[in-house]
């Protein structure tokens, strides 16, 4: 039953507004709910982000309420075992004995060390509510689930230059964009929607579009030019149109170097920065002067990119410069053939990529003369979920950023650095630093201080990621081996599926097996819910109220020129049997626990609530309640989310140019030279050290590397000739959309949706032919699924699409459709983890050969 | 009267099947039929090969094969130009099937919308409900457009793929994209003069 119920919107035949969670997008929509059921979904025409429309994904979410398989009781486990393919014996049981049971065993795991408690979801609207449960109850171990899956080398790039974690194409300006293994405007990746409509205007008006992809895309589809890179050999790629770009062409933004970047700091032949002895600013040289001065001497405006000076008898070259030779040393033919893409059109790309950004040009905006630079390139899982991920991102943003394309109009964009409540900061080295509301603990720059990991996902040994959270497994199992002085002893989960979303099934089953109480708050009993103790049924987010807004305002309200719009997800109909929303469920488990008080002492700053809406621990609040004052806090006291009837966005104000393009207003530079990695790498060696591990940290280089992966190596033994890959498809997100029998159904008429994809000489060589059923094996693991022979896939690569090849019985529409790309993955080694970012490799060496069937 | 029509910019499409899916749910129709789909043609040789994505529907040929050979007149052209189907006066005979030249058409063997318990029905309001052993096909979402709305595909599309509106005015949004850009319709050999244009 949902808390607030009264609050719901009355009517027999409604529409109802809220905010759609089939991705986390949180695109504004109207449910139509007729006698009290759900019968379909449209667009909200008033939600910016969305525009009104909707995509498949979404639509679909209508008739995935009246499932037939929804958990709708409380049950236990009676089978102690616990294994894939394992009868759990579920039993139902009274919604208070799941409650004591549950309760019982977190309250003797907190009794012994409370960090032995692991929260998992992946519900973005939670993050805040799970966080301050986390915090409460007094564990470090909190939202383990895939969000590393696409971001962790790609978010830290952005959130060191962009000051975002997201980032973005002023599509409606830009002439030249590259999407690089990411389909963003393609219904995929943020801002979805929008960003689809502005790029197909983008494509009738004649702007450019690139696509670098080992498998052609909805993305390369639609590209003017498809560059089917080898899968893993990106930052080979990037580093030669770098070379290109830098040495070659010799073209790149001057002014936004010197004015913009740390690019005229002063570096030492250590790799240090230069600093004045008296204040320890960096340091640059004043060709008028012929002296060094602190970056931020007024009235220096041309300090000098380029040459070698003497200082103090220390030789020393500008950042920009030290890039410039780093790039002069990189062999482009020997690049080119890494990443198989021709030397030609590498060069020719690279041309039409720096004329298009037509440097010296500038748009006036609202009163403002600001460069106009219409070319900028997205990256983001596809290349990133590699090996040298970290080197590779950066490699590719410096592209945008030696063009200075960065948060000016026509250019690549970080998702709202500078909020109505927020705003990007400025470090002691005059280098832009993202909001606390953005990033408040876990910055990649200035860092945290490297130690012996205390989190199960060992994020102490990478002080400069954003999140290393595929690497729970790791800690799980071994956590003596990390110097963790704590056991994992329990787990509430849901909404993430750890058995299907990381890596060799049995592997993860193991994992799971070390937890001795796991607790699942799930819609369906999927493959990782088999493993839980305790379940209770969740509800459907069209079955809950959210905290406000649902949409992260600095992740997912569309960058650029606009309005700030917040969304409120409100519920539209009661969850059925005995579903509850799993927030008012770990709200309920504090209260039992006793930490609810705590959880509100804490909520009133982790909620951003105002000094006149702050929360009484002494007191009980429901979720609404709690929404409607974080509301207020942003709107103001006259505002009521009794009023949110019609739409489900409500605008605070136009944005200021300020905030829609804010590269040339904010006080801070971009560092296109990474000098404070080289202090993180001493102290990671410490700890190393210490702990007696023996990696390879030269990916904590100030200038970037192509770091190659060890599919590669693979490769080379000749056994295992394929790099295997997946690619994403527009109509389904993770391994979640595959449950609903409408997109089930698109998903067959498709011919590749649920197919192995392999190149046409490929199959030849191996005598294999479309509709062959085929294994797909690594050193890890393997899946069989039926073959496509195509062009769309490199040569060198075999393809399939999304996380599917479900196998639980709880999932009867998508068991058995599709194949599980992550099945030939291992559980992640040292070779297949990016020591920078703490990013999961997702590439893997294999053979292709026929089975029957 | 007006000749109600739409133009598919190629151009524009990613795709991304929110128009199949919008179809579905506007007409609930039974498991297995879709109204429209986005088929998916691959062409040239790596790596100068890509997919084109073409969505297709009833064309509402204004010389309609499927209502010449209807027995019944379930299926006739209507003064609008909608090609319509009256699932009370369809007697399922198939002739219309075999006769369209564009394979739009389903036989409805289970009206029912199942789910995967095979006997949980989905039930919404719809305009027509679609009956059992008829033909079945887009119906240009004649009631939308009756009340001025444009087809659910239309409204839902959001790279602006699928352009609707009247064809015989020369300055409606279609006639302009035709005139523009060369549009051009399907199988035009079977002089069926489609409803239907295709843009790229
Ligand atoms: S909704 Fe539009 S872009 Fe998407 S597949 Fe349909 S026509 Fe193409
Ligand atoms: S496309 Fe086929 S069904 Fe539609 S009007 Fe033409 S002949 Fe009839
Ligand atoms: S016009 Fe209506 S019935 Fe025809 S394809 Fe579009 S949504 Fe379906």
């Amino acid at each position: 039953m949902l808390a607030d119920r009264e609050k719901v919107k009355a009517g027999r035949d409604v529409w109802v507004p809220t905010v759609c969670a089939g991705c986390y997008n949180c695109c504004g929509i109207l449910a139509h709910r007729v006698d009290g059921r759900i019968v379909e979904i449209k667009g909200d025409p008033n939600a910016a982000n969305s525009k009104g429309y909707v995509c498949a994904k979404g639509l679909v979410r209508a008739i995935d309420v009246h499932h037939p398989s929804r958990v709708l009781k409380p049950l236990k486990r009676t089978n102690p075992v616990k294994g894939i393919g394992v009868d759990p014996g579920w039993q139902e049981i009274s919604w208070d004995e799941a409650m004591e049971i549950s309760v019982a065993a977190l309250k003797k795991v907190r009794a012994k060390d409370p960090r032995g408690l692991i929260l998992s979801h992946f519900d973005i609207a939670g993050y805040r509510l799970s966080g301050a449960f986390g915090r409460a109850f007094g564990t470090v171990n909190m939202h383990w689930n895939r969000a590393d899956y696409c971001g962790s080398a790609s978010h830290p790039a952005w959130l060191i230059t962009n000051g975002t974690l997201n980032s973005e194409v002023d599509f409606p300006n830009c002439k030249y964009v590259v999407l690089w293994g990411t389909q963003l405007g393609h219904m995929v990746n943020t801002i979805s929607l929008s960003a689809s409509s502005e790029l197909s205007e983008g494509r009738r008006k004649g702007h450019k579009l690139v696509v670098v992809d080992p498998f052609c895309s909805n993305a390369a589809s639609k590209a003017d030019e498809w560059l089917p890179v080898k899968p893993g050999t990106d930052g080979a790629l990037a580093l030669a149109m770098l070379h290109v770009m830098v040495n070659e062409l010799g073209i790149y933004d001057v002014p936004f170097l010197k004015g913009q970047t740390n690019g005229p700091y002063l570096v030492k032949p250590d790799g240090h920065y230069l600093r004045d002895a008296a204040t320890s600013k960096p340091l640059m040289w004043d060709p008028a002067d012929g002296c060094a001065k602190t970056f931020d001497t007024a009235g220096l405006k041309d300090p000098a990119i380029e040459g070698s000076f003497t200082v103090a008898g220390q030789a020393v070259k500008p950042a920009f410069q030290v890039v410039k030779d780093h790039l002069a040393t990189i062999d482009v033919e020997e690049m080119a053939r890494v990443c198989t893409i021709p030397i030609e059109q590498i060069r020719r790309v690279t041309r039409e990529f720096c004329e298009t950004a037509s440097i010296g040009s500038t748009i006036e905006v609202d009163g403002y003369t600001l460069p106009f630079r219409p070319v900028g390139i997205d990256y983001k899982r596809g290349m990133a979920a590699h090996k040298g991920g970290m080197n590779s991102c950066f490699a590719i943003h410096m592209l945008n950023l030696l063009v200075g394309a960065v948060d000016v109009p026509g250019g690549q964009r970080g998702v709202n650095p500078v909020g109505p409540y927020w705003t990007a900061g400025v470090s002691s080295d005059g280098l832009i630093i993202p909001s606390d509301f953005i990033a408040k603990y876990n910055k990649p720059y200035p860092g945290r201080k490297a130690s012996i990991p205390k989190t199960l996902d060992l994020q102490e040994l990478f002080p400069v990621a954003l999140f290393t959270r595929g690497l729970y497994p790791l800690g799980i199992d071994d956590p003596e081996k990390y110097g963790i002085p704590y056991k994992p002893e329990a787990m509430i989960h849901g909404r993430t599926n750890h058995m299907m979303n990381s890596h060799d099934p049995a592997a993860m089953a193991e994992t799971l097996k070390k937890l001795t109480f796991q607790l699942s708050i799930v819609q369906f009993i999927d493959e990782t819910a088999e493993f839980a103790d305790v379940i209770l049924p969740d509800s459907h987010d069209f079955e809950r109220w959210d905290m406000f807004p649902a949409n992260d305002p600095y992740a997912f309200i569309a960058p650029g020129p606009g309005e700030w719009y917040f969304l409120f997800r409100q519920a539209v109909a009661e969850p059925p049997g005995e579903a509850r929303p799993w927030t008012e469920i770990y709200m309920e488990l504090a209260e039992r626990l006793g930490i609810l008080p705590d959880i509100y002492k804490l909520g009133n700053e982790m909620w951003n609530l105002g000094d006149a809406y702050k929360i009484d621990p002494t007191k009980k609040y429901t979720l609404r309640e709690i929404a409607e004052r974080q509301a207020k806090t942003i709107f103001g006291d006259a505002f009521s989310l009794d009023t949110i009837t019609d739409t489900s966005a409500s605008i605070l104000r136009k944005k200021t140019t300020q905030e829609a393009y804010p590269r040339m207003f904010l006080p801070s530079r971009v560092p296109i030279y990474l000098e404070y990695l080289l202090d993180h790498r001493t102290d990671v060696q410490k700890v190393l050290d210490t702990l007696k591990f023996d990696w390879d940290l030269s990916t904590y280089s100030p200038v970037p590397h192509w770091i190659p992966c060890e599919a590669h190596a693979h490769m080379r033994g000749g056994e295992y000739d394929l790099i295997a890959t997946n690619n994403k498809v527009p109509t389904h997100q993770f391994s979640t959309t595959t449950e609903n029998m409408w997109i089930d159904e698109v998903a067959r008429a498709n011919p590749y949706t649920y197919s192995v994809m392999m190149h046409t000489s490929a199959a030849a060589k191996r005598g294999l032919k479309t509709n062959d059923m085929v294994c797909v094996e690594s050193k890890y693991g393997n899946y069989v699924g039926r073959l496509r022979v195509t062009e769309l896939v490199h040569p060198e690569s075999v393809n399939c699409s999304g996380s599917f090849g479900h196998w639980a019985q709880g999932l009867p529409v998508s068991r058995k459709k599709g194949v599980m790309h992550n099945a030939l993955l291992p559980k992640p080694t040292l070779d297949r983890i990016d020591t920078l970012s703490g990013q999961i490799d997702q590439c893997v060496a294999v053979k292709v050969y026929k089975v029957e069937g | 009267m007006a000749r109600y029509g739409m133009v598919v910019d190629l151009k524009r499409c990613v795709g991304c099947n929110a128009c199949v899916v919008a179809c579905k749910s506007e007409h609930n129709t039974p498991n297995g039929i879709l109204l429209t789909t986005v088929l998916e043609k691959e062409m040239g040789i790596f790596p100068h090969t890509n997919r084109v994505f073409v969505p297709v529907l009833c064309n509402h040929c204004e010389v309609p094969a499927c209502a010449q050979v209807c027995p019944t007149k379930a299926t006739h052209r209507r003064p609008d130009g909608i090609v319509f189907i009256e699932y009370e006066k369809c007697i399922g005979c198939c002739a219309c099937i075999e006769h369209c030249p564009y394979h739009v058409r389903t036989l409805v063997l289970d009206n029912r919308v199942l789910y995967s318990d095979g006997k949980t029905t989905f039930e919404k309001p719809v305009a027509q409900k679609i009956l059992n052993k008829v033909a079945t096909k887009c119906d240009m979402c004649y009631h939308r457009v009756e009340v001025g709305q444009k087809p659910a595909c239309v409204e839902v599309c959001p790279a602006g793929a699928r352009i609707f509106g009247d064809l015989s005015d020369p300055a409606s949004a279609p006639s302009t994209l035709v005139k523009d850009h060369a549009g051009w319709q399907m199988l035009p050999e079977k002089q069926t003069q489609p409803c239907v244009f295709y843009i790229g």
